[in-house]
C-alpha cells in the first residue's frame, strides 16, 4: 500500500517551531556531519524528508528524533539553511504531543495563549489556596509538603504511564516487531544508564562541557526533589540535609542561568531558535532552584515568618512546573529520551518485520 | 619541381624522440635530392624555432619547406603562416605527422617507428617536389543576407544584423512573428510576458529600413552557394481571393531559425488522452495565464493538487529523445511557482528524475521549495504512474529519496512535462541539405567550436532549430549566427580554399558519376565546345577528393593532390 503525501503536516509543524524545513533538496550534509548518525540508523535527513512529505505514521513509529542530542552541526553545515536541527527539535515536541493521551502537550505547544491560561489557574489555585488557610505559614508549609508527594504521584500514574505505554505501542508495537519478554529485561540497562547518564550527548561533537552542566543539573534535579520530598528539607533540623538541599539548589540556578544566558546570546547554534517551551522549561527551572534556595535561607535566618511572600512565589512555581511542565512540557524529554533508547535497543534486537 | 627544400625533424619535446631517433632520421634525408637543409628541432612549434625558419627560407633561398611533426590538424596552419612570413607562397609548405602515424603508434617498436618515419618524411619531400603556389578563389558577395523563422531567435539574428547594416529578409511561415515565445505569460526568471518581449522585438524590427519582414511565407527552394543563393519564397493568399505571391531574392548567407516543435505525449503515456486532466506543460502554462479567479479550474472542475512528471518525451530510454530538453526543469518549476502565487490551495508534487535548474535559475528550485512544493524523484527505470481508483487520478512512485518508499497522491490536475523535437516539417532542411545530429535536430559544424556553422557554407543554424535551447541561449546562439553570416559577405568578397577538384575537359566525357559522387553537390555540366562536361563550382567544392578515383577516364584532378604527387608519396613508403 503506497503512502499518502500529506503537504499540510508541513504548516502543522511550523506551529511546533520548525523552522525553514521545506528548503531542503536532500542532499544529506547533515547526516554525512552528524556525530551520532550511523549507516544502519541515520538522520536527520531521513526526518526531513519523512516530514516535508507529511508521512505521519512513519515519523510517529521513529524514535531517531529522540536519538538526536542537537549539537547543531546539521544546521550550521546545511547548504540550503533548513534548519535540520530545529527540525528534529519540532519533531520532538510534535511527538510529546502525540505520546501525551489528554492532548494537552499538543495544545500547549501550539497555542501559547493556552498555556499561559493554564499558568494563570494554577496561580489563581495558589492564592485561593492561600486565601483558604488564611495565609498560616505552618498550614502552607505542611500542605506544600503534601501537594509535592500527591502532586509527583498523579502526575507519574495519570499521564507518565499511559504516555509511555503509548509511545511503546506506537514505536515498538505498531510497527509488528514482535518481541519476546525476556528482551524487555536484558535491554532494561540501556533505559537507565541512558536515563542517569545521557552518555549520548557526549558523543556530539565538542559537546563535553554542556553534557557535564546538563549532567550536573539532572542530579542536582532530582536529588533536590528527593530532598525536599523525603527528606523534608524545609522542615528537617539535620545539618547534612540542609546542606545537601542548599547545594543541590544553588547548582541548579547557576547552571540553569548559563542556559538561559545562552538562549539570549543565540551564539550556538542549538539556543538560536528558542521556542516558548524552551523558555519556561529552564527559567521555571531557575526559579525552583533560586526560590527553594532562598525558601531555606530565610527559615535559617528566621525571617520567612515575615516574608510569607517567598513561600508564596516558590509554591506558585513548583505547582506551575508539577502541574504543566512537568505533565505536558519539555520536561518530559527526560523519560522520553531514556525510553527512546531503550526501545531502540528492544528494536535492534528484534527489528519490525 | 623544387630544387631547394628544408626538412626540419621534431622531438616534440620527447614525445617524438623517445621513441623514434630523430638524427637518424635526419641523416637518412639530408641527401636526398631537392634537400639542402635538414634540421632536428626540439621543438617546432616553439617561437624560436619558427624564427629560425624564416631566417632559414632568405638565407638559404629555400623554395619548399617541410616539418616532420604532429598531426596537421594541430600545427598546419602554424606552419604555413611561417612559410609565408619566409615570402613563400604558403601551400608549398607540406606537413608531415611523425608523432601519431610513428613515434605514438609504434612507442613498442623504436627501430620500426624511426623506419615510418624515415619513409614518410621522403614522402613528404616527394610531394614537395610538385607543390605549387596556389590563390585562394574569390568572388562576389551578395550582401543581403535573409534569416528563416521568426521566433525570437530570428528575430534576434534579424536586429543583429541590421545593425550591421546589412539588408535582411526575414521569412516566416505563420502570419504572425514571435514563435513559440509570443504565445506565452511571464517567462521563467524576467517575469516578463513572452507576448511583450517578442512585440518589443516585432516593433523594432518594423522600424528599419533595410529589414524586410514576409509572414505567411515559405521559402520554396533555393539556388546557388555561399555568396550568391537565390531564394524563391511563396507568400500565401492573406485573404480570400488574393493571388499566391512568389518572390526572388539573392542573398549572400542565409540564418535558419525554424525552432522545434513541443513533444506531444502518445496515447496512454502517462495517461495522456486516457484521462482528461492530465495535460503537457504548454497547455498548463497557457491555462494559468489565461484563467483568472480564486482558485484554478481546469475543466470546470477545482484544481488544488498538481502532480508534473518531469522528462515526458526527453531522456527517453526507449524512445529516440535521449537528450535532455533543457528548458522544462525552470519552466515547469516557474509556472508551479505562479500557480501556487496567482491560486489559492494549490499544492505542487514534482515527480522528476533529477532537477536541471542549472545557473541562475537555481533559485527558482529554492522558491519553490520554500514554498512547500514536493519533489519526489525516481530513475528512468522506475517511473511514476499515473492510474485511475475510485474516478481519481492518482500518481504514485518509489521515490529514491525516501529508501524507494511506494508514495501516491491524488492528483486534481496532471501535467506532462513535455520537451522540445524537432520540426516535423523537414522541408528547409531537406532544401538546403543541412545534416542533422543524432537527435535528429540540425547539427553545427563542431559543437564547442563552431556551433553556429554548418557543413554547407553559408548556412548558418540559430536557436532550437540546432538542439533544445531556452531563450537565453537561443538569443546567444542567433546572436553568434548573425555575426557569422554576416562575417561570410561582410567583405563584399568571399575567399575559399584552393584546393579544389579540377576537371581534365580533354579527357571529361561527361558519364555524372562525379556528380553523383559529390557529397556537397559542387559538380554541374556544361557544354564546352559542343561537348558536355563537368565542370566544378569552386566555392562549394571541399577539395574532399570523392569525385576523382571514380571519374572512369581519369579526368580530374584535386588541386594538391595529383595523380603524380601521390603516386610519388606511395612509391617514397613503399621503400623508393
Amino acid at each position: 500500500m503506497a503512502s499518502r503525501i500529506n503537504p499540510k503536516f508541513s504548516e502543522e509543524l511550523k506551529k511546533y517551531g520548525s523552522v525553514n524545513f521545506n528548503a531542503c533538496y536532500n542532499c544529506g550534509t547533515c547526516t554525512a556531519v552528524c556525530s551520532l548518525s550511523t549507516t544502519d540508523d541515520s538522520f536527520p535527513r531521513e526526518m526531513v524528508r519523512l516530514s516535508a512529505l507529511g508521512l505521519e505514521n512513519e515519523i510517529k513509529e521513529s524514535l531517531k528524533p529522540w536519538e538526536c542530542y542537537y549539537c547543531g552541526e546539521c544546521t550550521t553545515h546545511c547548504p540550503q539553511t533548513a534548519n535540520p536541527g530545529e527540525l528534529m527539535m519540532s519533531l520532538r515536541r510534535w511527538l510529546t504531543a502525540q505520546y501525551d493521551w489528554t492532548g494537552l502537550s499538543g495544545l500547549f505547544y501550539k497555542y501559547l495563549p493556552a498555556f499561559l491560561t493554564a499558568m494563570a489557574l494554577v496561580l489563581a489555585g495558589v492564592l485561593l489556596f492561600a486565601n483558604s488557610v488564611n495565609g498560616e505559614l505552618e498550614k502552607m508549609l505542611h500542605f506544600g509538603h503534601l501537594f509535592e508527594r500527591t502532586a509527583i504521584a498523579t502526575v507519574f500514574v495519570v499521564i507518565f504511564i499511559p504516555n509511555l505505554l503509548r509511545m511503546w505501542y506506537f514505536t515498538v508495537v505498531k510497527p509488528g516487531g514482535k518481541v519476546p519478554l525476556k528482551t524487555y529485561f536484558t535491554a532494561l540497562g540501556e533505559l537507565f544508564v541512558h536515563m542517569f547518564t545521557q552518555k549520548r550527548a557526549k558523543e556530539c561533537d565538542d559537546n563535553h562541557f554542556r553534557w557535564l552542566e546538563h549532567l550536573i543539573l539532572v542530579f542536582a534535579y532530582l536529588l533536590l526533589l528527593f530532598t525536599t520530598v523525603f527528606l523534608n528539607w524545609f522542615s528537617t533540623g539535620n545539618l547534612f540535609v540542609i546542606i545537601l538541599g542548599y547545594l543541590e539548589s544553588a547548582f541548579i540556578f547557576i547552571i540553569t542561568v548559563d542556559f538561559v544566558k545562552d538562549r539570549i546570546q543565540k551564539k550556538k547554534t542549538l539556543s538560536k531558535n528558542s521556542g516558548p517551551s524552551d523558555w519556561f522549561f529552564v527559567i521555571w527551572l531557575l526559579l525552583m532552584g533560586l526560590t527553594a534556595f532562598l525558601v531555606r535561607l530565610f527559615i535559617d535566618l528566621n525571617i520567612l515568618e515575615g516574608n510569607k511572600w517567598l513561600y508564596l512565589f516558590h509554591i506558585t512555581v513548583l505547582a506551575q512546573w508539577a502541574l504543566l511542565i512537568v505533565p505536558f512540557g519539555k520536561w518530559t524529554h527526560f523519560l522520553y529520551r531514556s525510553f527512546a533508547m531503550y526501545f531502540v535497543k528492544i528494536k535492534s534486537v528484534y527489528p519490525a518485520q | 619541381m623544387k630544387e631547394r627544400i628544408g626538412v626540419y625533424i621534431c622531438h616534440c619535446g620527447g614525445n617524438i624522440s623517445d621513441y623514434v631517433d630523430v638524427e637518424r632520421v635526419r641523416q637518412a634525408v639530408e641527401n636526398d635530392r631537392g634537400v639542402v637543409l635538414a634540421k632536428t628541432t626540439v621543438f617546432a612549434c616553439s617561437d624560436s624555432n619558427q624564427n629560425d625558419m624564416v631566417d632559414d627560407i632568405k638565407k638559404h633561398n629555400l623554395d619548399g619547406v617541410i616539418v616532420a611533426s604532429c598531426s596537421p590538424k594541430l600545427h598546419l596552419a602554424t606552419f604555413r603562416s611561417v612559410t609565408e612570413r619566409g615570402d613563400l607562397n604558403k601551400y608549398t609548405y607540406v606537413h608531415t605527422n611523425i608523432r601519431e602515424q610513428a613515434s605514438w603508434a609504434h612507442s613498442d617498436d623504436k627501430i620500426g617507428a624511426t623506419e615510418k618515419a624515415i619513409l614518410l618524411v621522403k614522402a613528404a619531400i616527394a610531394k614537395s617536389r610538385y607543390a605549387e603556389p596556389l590563390y585562394p578563389n574569390q568572388f562576389e558577395a551578395e550582401k543581403t543576407i535573409a534569416v528563416i523563422g521568426a521566433g525570437i531567435s530570428g528575430m534576434k539574428a534579424a536586429v543583429s544584423l541590421s545593425d550591421k547594416n546589412t539588408s535582411v529578409i526575414l521569412i516566416e511561415k505563420e502570419n504572425k512573428v514571435g514563435g513559440h515565445t509570443a504565445t506565452w505569460g511571464p517567462l521563467a526568471m524576467s517575469d516578463e510576458k513572452g507576448s511583450d518581449l517578442s512585440h518589443r522585438i516585432y516593433s523594432d524590427l518594423l522600424q528599419r529600413d533595410n529589414v524586410t519582414v514576409l509572414t505567411g511565407s515559405e521559402v520554396i527552394s533555393s539556388k546557388g552557394s555561399i555568396g550568391n543563393f537565390t531564394l524563391k519564397v511563396r507568400k500565401r493568399a492573406q485573404q480570400a481571393g488574393d493571388p499566391v505571391e512568389t518572390m526572388e531574392f539573392n542573398v549572400g548567407s542565409v540564418v535558419v531559425a525554424t525552432g522545434f516543435d513541443p513533444y506531444l505525449p502518445k496515447a496512454g503515456e502517462f495517461g495522456f488522452s486516457s484521462y482528461e486532466n492530465v495535460i503537457t506543460l504548454p497547455d498548463f502554462k497557457h491555462l494559468i495565464d489565461s484563467f483568472s479567479g480564486k482558485y484554478l479550474e481546469y475543466r470546470g472542475k477545482r484544481i488544488n493538487r498538481i502532480a508534473y512528471i518531469y522528462c515526458v518525451g526527453s531522456r527517453q530510454v526507449d524512445g529516440e529523445n535521449r537528450y535532455c530538453s533543457r528548458y522544462c526543469c525552470t519552466s515547469v518549476i516557474h509556472a508551479a511557482i505562479q500557480a501556487k502565487k496567482k491560486f489559492k490551495e494549490i499544492y505542487n508534487f514534482h515527480f522528476n528524475r533529477g532537477i536541471r535548474t542549472y545557473g541562475k535559475q537555481e533559485l527558482l528550485y529554492a522558491e519553490s521549495l520554500q514554498q512547500g512544493d514536493i519533489y519526489l524523484q525516481s530513475f528512468e527505470d522506475a517511473p511514476p504512474q499515473v492510474y485511475a481508483e475510485n474516478g481519481k487520478t492518482k500518481v504514485k512512485i518509489k521515490d529514491v529519496l525516501t529508501k524507494e518508499k511506494e508514495l501516491e497522491i491524488e492528483a486534481d490536475l496532471v501535467v506532462l512535462v513535455t520537451g522540445m523535437v524537432p520540426r516535423a516539417d523537414n522541408s528547409i532542411g531537406t532544401m538546403f541539405k543541412l545534416p542533422k545530429g543524432r537527435d535528429k535536430f540540425f547539427n553545427e559544424v563542431h559543437m564547442k567550436l563552431r556551433p553556429v556553422e554548418t557543413v554547407i557554407d553559408g548556412i548558418t543554424i540559430a536557436g532550437t532549430c540546432q538542439g533544445p535551447k531556452n531563450i537565453v541561449e537561443s538569443v546567444n546562439s542567433a546572436l553568434s549566427a548573425a555575426a557569422k553570416s554576416y562575417s561570410y559577405i561582410s567583405k563584399g568578397m568571399l575567399e575559399t580554399e584552393p584546393i579544389v577538384a579540377e576537371v581534365n575537359t580533354d579527357l571529361c566525357a561527361w558519364c555524372g558519376k562525379c556528380a553523383e559522387a559529390c557529397p556537397f553537390d559542387a559538380i554541374g555540366q556544361k557544354d564546352v565546345n559542343g561537348k558536355q562536361v563537368a565542370v566544378i563550382n569552386n566555392s562549394v567544392c571541399k577539395g574532399c577528393g570523392m569525385c576523382a578515383p571514380v571519374c572512369p577516364p581519369d579526368a580530374i584532378n584535386l588541386i594538391n593532390y595529383s595523380s603524380e604527387e601521390i603516386m610519388s608519396m606511395i612509391e617514397q613508403l613503399a621503400g623508393g
